[in-house]
């Protein structure tokens, strides 16, 4: 039978999926069409969205970019078998590579099962792990297989996971909790939302095996808000694995028991800080606490606690399964297993990424990721978002590990990676992670609540075309204070960004602050619009488009820009169709 | 045990490294951090380098963070001095308030008028005389002749005009001296000896600061009574002699020795008193009057203003004339003129070469000066002084103002052949004063001929000869400039007889902008006038003109102070830390927060502007009143404390315990004072 598969992640959904599902449906109905059609989640390749994928029984036929007109000849090729009439929808074999350089430990099944089917995950192996976990093996036997897989804490810290399990499985106290921190706030991540979207049973069976393992009575997921679409996915497959025994009391009848619930987040990225997702937890402000007592020591209502992200969740039914070696097999002697990024920015095929560590950043933006778009010059990426740092084009070949990447001065992160070509200004790259940063500092430390403040002020005006002679020093001993001052993981990685732009790309600032010019022409305030003479024909053209009247001449001679009067729009430069305007 | 500044020490188990550090007499700042409440971490102001194992030392909060064995801990590094200053330097750049009220910034001698103005309010005058006495100590005299330099800075001016503050000082200071004078304790004898030569307002006021200090003084003064200018160049309708004899005898009641008619270089030498003392302070003063390198200068009937007015306080006014020319437009010329009135000249001129607006002279004593007949002949210089053996007549050069000068004032320019010849029988010469060097010839003068001293540490070039007042540097100023430079050399002379090198350095101080629109909402009360004896009258005595406030009139002048400068200035461990750490916010200047002023409750005022969101006031309302009465709202920079909703504190459940006051490590919370006029506690 033939199966129809609608990637329905928010990225597909975003693209209009829903409309060539309903369209789909309407037509095998109509047709009669004997084939089943359901919703997959993001099959990780979002530039590519709506993906329909058409399963018979030896292969897999990808449509992409797929519209509600394209349905009757998707139509026409289930009922004849013929794929003429598809032609034009397939997959691009370059686009296919995508997908083929990647591992998928983690996104084993998203894009591949119907994440509201408990049955499909079954199917695929859900709970399989589970099942081993607690009626084969001791808490203590499972904390070890995690510990021989290497698994890091996939958020960003990279702590090892069966360190931190351990730590709270030996503390004292009762209850436990283990809870999830699905609170992924970095401006372009979406790791975790595809994960809980595509495959929500791995997450909860990753939860409820730390759950046996550290002994917790009750496992939390701390969901954002404005991931509503996998919330419901979620509570849809929370209550199918309680209708199925996999969550409540005696799980597989055994003396192992265990509540599950979803706590949806108030839109505070400072939430993604452990401590400060417990208060937010426990209905407080959500504001740092004092590290130490660590969680695991007084976390949730003061009790041991555990909070792990959904990638590394995702990741251990698959080592249970498979045992802690071959997970340890993938990877570098630093770091194992695998890891997921999500690839956005100037980017040909941005989406979701999973390879093995060790592999090089190269691999990822020109093998996976394609290269530049229009094949404009590889600049650099920007790593675990506003936490993280920006690595040059000079250091593509950096190895994907914990260690190589920190000596960058970026980090691991979360996975957000953040391509940028030659038309990206780092200072206004630096500056748009301190926007983010300084509306979301809690405000408690002073560090932070004003630090990022001053920083962002000094980078706005060295944008503006106001830097001052000192600034770079000014920003870098303050980023330093601030690092050092800071009371969570928010503050003390917020210069972070700034710091590797200056490190990389000081030359840039330079030029902003002396010279008063921003070479990747992005920063408004220090464009200027000229006419080349040489070139103009004196069309025109610009003229008439100009939206202030700044452009004046006479037809058949050269024009000319009021650089007073011109408010730097560009739209000259874009309608000059002998490339005569120059920007700089 | 726990290496702590590199001394061994026992720690108890569950101990936090500040508790350790406090219980061993070691101080570690803190803004956030309260013992009855538990450790929050906010101000990050209490960091130490902590080194545990091989670990490189990290900075860490020592408010929360437990001790352990083999901890080494240092409380004082470079590296720990830097952050501080940087979290000093990050909150000072957010806050906005005065430390210090813009009238009291404003007087040289940083008289806290805001404090004297309101114990005048609440009728408390010895309290008042107390305060003024802290840094001058004759405000009686003072507060009748000073300039008041504090009511041009004084906001009140931004709702109709300025609160009378030198006029309170009178009130307050006569109030006091009626019976029973306030007069301050002195240390106990320290043995050393200081001889002060002059005994003018600079000389007063080091003598009786260092009195205070326990130090033996003697004043050496060449004139027969002490009180230098006030004495010989005010003339008595604007001080009566009375009020300044009583207040030096106060200053002789606290010990300080006095010598008149003991002159410099004849009587004594500054070298005999070198050896005799343990230190000497020059103050002379500026008792040369300035020539004006006119012809005619040295005729018969021609005076300087200094010595006109010092004869006529003498008692032995020289014959002047019915008709008398007084060039000059600063105050010397106003009291030159206004005392040839008095001592019966008929007509009475002041040459001055620009226009009235700028006369450097007080404009109410311009006023006061025409209302009893003076004329001014503005835009006028003198070209020459006529006469055979005595003044019969000055020609006058017409003038118009130019482009503006160094001074922003517009530059008076002859106009060519345009003369005058006023017909006159004197002329007394008011332009400026001038150092009588004898008896320092050993001293290093300036080019403008005064004793070369040290702004900040007032030292000579002789050790142990200190210099203040109108004989220093850029000569003559008021009399209130001389006090405050005493007052400030008091402090180094204090600590140099101490075997102590110490200079004068300008405080830090948070300062704020505000205009009329922020003043909008005050009611408008009308400044009280001084009442006066009639121009009529007046002319014809040397009485005290100005009739001093009554008691009501003082109280109601009083209470139009607008309380700039911040209640809780003497606590405040901002202010205190932010100078102990000599923090500098200058660098990060930038926006701050719109944090309000909310005055809606019964007895408690919170001041946003000035919350440095150490989150104390949240907490003491929390775990000590268990009341939640107030929380913070909002994110990042700008996260605010306040009631739910951010509704008005005086809607919430607040019951004005005052915990959160008693905490509040700023002037951002304060608890209001029944019925009269706030009165912050001493500044020191």
């Amino acid at each position: 039978m033939l199966k129809i598969m609608v990637g329905q992640g928010s990225c597909g959904v975003s693209a209009g999926a829903g409309k060539v599902y309903d369209a789909l449906q309407s037509a095998v109905e109509e047709r009669k069409i004997d084939a089943s059609l359901s919703v997959t989640g993001c099959i990780g390749m979002c530039f590519l969205e709506p993906i329909v994928d058409i399963y018979t029984d030896d292969r897999l036929t990808r449509l992409v970019r797929v519209q509600p007109k394209d349905v009757p000849a998707i139509a026409d090729y289930l009922q004849t078998g013929d794929d003429a009439s598809v032609a034009s929808l397939k997959i691009a074999a370059q686009d296919s590579a995508f997908l083929e350089k990647q591992t998928r430990i983690a996104l084993r099944n998203c894009g591949v099962i119907d994440p509201e089917s408990l049955a499909d995950a079954v199917a695929h192996r859900g709970y399989d792990a589970l099942r081993k976990a607690v009626t084969e093996m001791t808490p203590e036997q499972v904390i070890d297989v995690i510990k021989v897989s290497g698994l890091a804490g996939r958020g960003g810290a990279g702590f090892p996971t069966w360190f931190k399990w351990n730590a709270a499985r030996q503390s004292e106290g009762s209850p436990k909790y283990l809870i999830c921190n699905a609170d992924e706030g970095d401006p372009g991540a979406f790791m975790d939302r595809a994960v809980i979207e595509g495959d929500p049973h791995a997450l909860i069976e990753g939860m409820l095996i730390g759950a046996y393992a550290i002994g917790a009575d009750e496992a939390i997921v701390y969901v954002r808000a404005e991931y509503p679409l996998a919330i419901k996915r979620l509570e849809k497959a929370i209550a199918d694995a309680k209708a199925a025994g996999y969550i409540g009391e005696h799980i597989f009848g055994t003396d192992f028991s265990c509540g599950f619930r979803i706590k949806a987040g108030a839109g505070a990225f400072v939430c993604g800080e452990e401590t400060a997702l417990i208060e937010s937890l426990e209905g407080q402000r959500g504001m740092p606490r004092l590290k130490p007592p660590f969680p695991a020591q007084s976390g949730y209502w003061h009790k041991p606690s555990n909070i792990n992200n959904v990638e590394t969740f995702a990741n251990v039914a698959w080592i249970i399964n498979n045992g802690g070696e071959a997970f340890a097999a993938m990877g570098t002697d630093d770091s194992k297993g695998t890891k997921v990024f999500a690839l956005t920015g100037k980017i040909k095929r941005g989406g979701l990424v999973e390879i093995p560590m060790g592999k090089t950043l190269r691999d990822v933006v020109f093998d996976i990721g394609g290269g530049m778009r229009a094949d404009k010059a590889f600049k650099g990426v920007q790593l675990g978002g506003p936490s993280g740092g920006c690595v040059p084009s000079e250091l593509i070949d950096t190895v994907i590990d914990y260690k190589k990447l920190s000596a960058t001065g970026a980090i691991m992160g979360s996975g957000g990676m953040v391509i940028m070509d030659e038309s990206t200004c780092m200072v206004r790259m630096a500056k748009f992670f301190l926007e983010f940063t300084t509306k979301e500092s809690c405000g408690k430390c002073v560090a932070c609540r004003i630090g990022t403040k001053r920083l962002l002020e000094i980078l706005t005006r060295i944008c503006d075309g106001d830097g001052r002679e000192g600034d770079i020093e000014l920003l870098e001993d303050l980023c330093a204070r601030i690092k050092e001052n800071a009371l969570c993981g928010l503050g003390q990685t917020a210069p972070n960004p700034v710091l590797t732009t200056i490190r990389y790309f000081r030359d840039e600032y330079e030029a902003h602050i002396r010279d008063k010019r921003c070479p990747a022409g992005e920063c408004t305030a220090l464009v200027r619009f000229s006419i080349d003479p040489d070139k103009c024909r004196g069309c025109s053209l610009c003229s008439r488009k100009c939206p202030v009247g700044a452009i004046s001449g006479d037809v058949g001679k050269p024009f000319t820009i009021d650089g007073e009067a011109c408010i730097r729009c560009g739209q000259c430069a874009e309608v000059c169709k002998f490339g005569a305007v120059r920007k700089g | 045990m726990i290496l702590l500044n590199g001394k061994e020490f026992a720690f108890v188990p569950g101990q936090t490294i500040l508790e350790l550090a406090q219980a061993n007499g070691i101080e570690i700042p803190t803004l956030c951090h309260d013992e009855r409440i538990e450790p929050y971490g906010a101000c990050g102001l209490c960091v130490c380098e902590v080194r545990m194992g091989q670990a490189p030392a990290r900075l860490m909060r020592a408010c929360a963070t437990k001790t352990a064995d083999g901890m080494v801990i240092e409380t004082q590094s470079a590296r720990v001095e830097r952050s501080r200053r940087f979290v000093l330097d990050m909150l000072l750049s957010d806050h906005t308030g005065d430390c210090i009220a813009p009238c009291s910034l404003a007087c040289p001698g940083g008289t806290d008028c805001q404090k004297y103005a309101a114990l005048i309010a609440c009728g408390e005058y010895r309290k008042a005389a107390e305060t003024m006495k802290d840094v001058i100590p004759i405000p009686a005299s003072i507060g009748r002749i000073c300039p008041h330099p504090c009511e041009k800075k004084c906001r009140r001016a931004l709702v109709e005009a300025p609160v009378s503050l030198a006029a309170l000082k009178a009130f307050g200071a006569d109030m006091d001296l009626k019976e029973n004078p306030f007069v301050p304790e002195c240390k106990p004898d320290t043995g050393k000896r200081v001889a002060v030569i002059g005994g003018g307002p600079a000389g007063l006021t080091a003598a009786y600061h260092l009195r205070r200090r326990g130090h033996e003084v003697h004043i050496y003064d060449k004139m027969p009574k002490l009180g230098g200018m006030l004495r010989y160049g005010i003339p008595e309708y604007r001080l009566p002699k009375a009020v300044l004899d009583k207040e030096i005898a106060l200053i002789g009641d606290i010990g300080v020795q006095m010598h008149p008619n003991t002159t410099l270089g004849t009587d004594v030498t500054l070298e005999n008193l070198r050896e005799g003392f343990d230190a000497v302070v020059v103050a002379t003063g500026a008792w040369i009057s300035s020539k004006m390198r006119v012809q005619g200068e040295d005729l018969d009937g021609v005076f300087g203003g200094i010595d006109f007015l010092r004869a006529a306080a003498l008692g032995d006014p020289p014959a002047i004339g019915k008709t008398v020319a007084v060039c000059g437009g600063g105050n010397t010329a106003m009291d030159a003129c206004r005392t040839a009135v008095r001592l019966g000249a008929e007509t009475v001129y002041v040459i001055y070469r620009r226009t009235r607006d700028e006369m450097p002279a007080e404009q109410l004593e311009i006023e006061e000066a025409i209302e009893e007949g003076v004329q001014f002949k503005f835009l006028t210089n003198p070209d020459e002084i006529c006469g055979d053996d005595r003044v019969s007549s000055i020609r006058l050069q017409c003038m118009q103002l130019g482009a503006p000068d160094a001074s922003g004032r517009r530059r008076p320019e002859p106009i060519e052949g345009r003369f005058e010849t006023l017909p006159v029988d004197s002329v007394i010469m008011a332009i400026g004063q001038k150092t009588d060097f004898a008896g320092l010839e050993s001293l290093e003068a300036t080019n403008r001929g005064t004793v070369n001293a040290d702004t900040a540490t007032f030292k000579t070039n002789l050790d142990g000869v200190f210099a203040v007042g109108d004989v220093t540097n850029k000569g003559a100023d008021i009399a209130i400039a001389a006090i405050g430079e005493a007052r400030k050399a008091a402090d180094v002379i204090d600590a140099y007889l101490d075997g102590v090198e110490i200079a004068y350095e300008k405080p830090f101080v948070c300062e704020k902008t505000v205009t009329a629109d922020d003043l909008a909402d005050r009611e408008k009360r009308d400044r009280a006038v001084m009442p006066v004896l009639p121009p009529e009258e007046r002319k014809h005595t040397f009485a005290e003109m100005a009739l001093g406030f009554d008691e009501e009139t003082a109280k109601k002048e009083a209470s139009r102070c607008l309380e700039c400068g911040c209640l809780d200035y003497a606590q405040c461990k901002l202010i205190r830390y932010a100078r102990q750490y000599k923090a500098d916010p200058a660098p990060y200047a930038g926006e701050k927060s719109a944090r309000q002023k909310d005055d809606s409750h019964a007895v408690i005022l919170r001041d946003g502007a000035k919350c440095i969101l150490c989150g104390l006031c949240v907490r003491a309302c929390d775990q000590l009143e268990h009341l939640s009465a107030i929380g913070l709202a909002g994110r990042g920079f700008t996260t605010e404390v306040g009631a739910a909703y951010r509704l008005p504190l005086g809607t919430s459940c607040c019951n004005g315990c005052g915990k959160c006051v008693e905490v509040c490590p700023t002037g951002a919370l304060y608890k209001k004072t029944e019925g009269c006029k706030n009165v912050a506690v001493d500044r020191k």
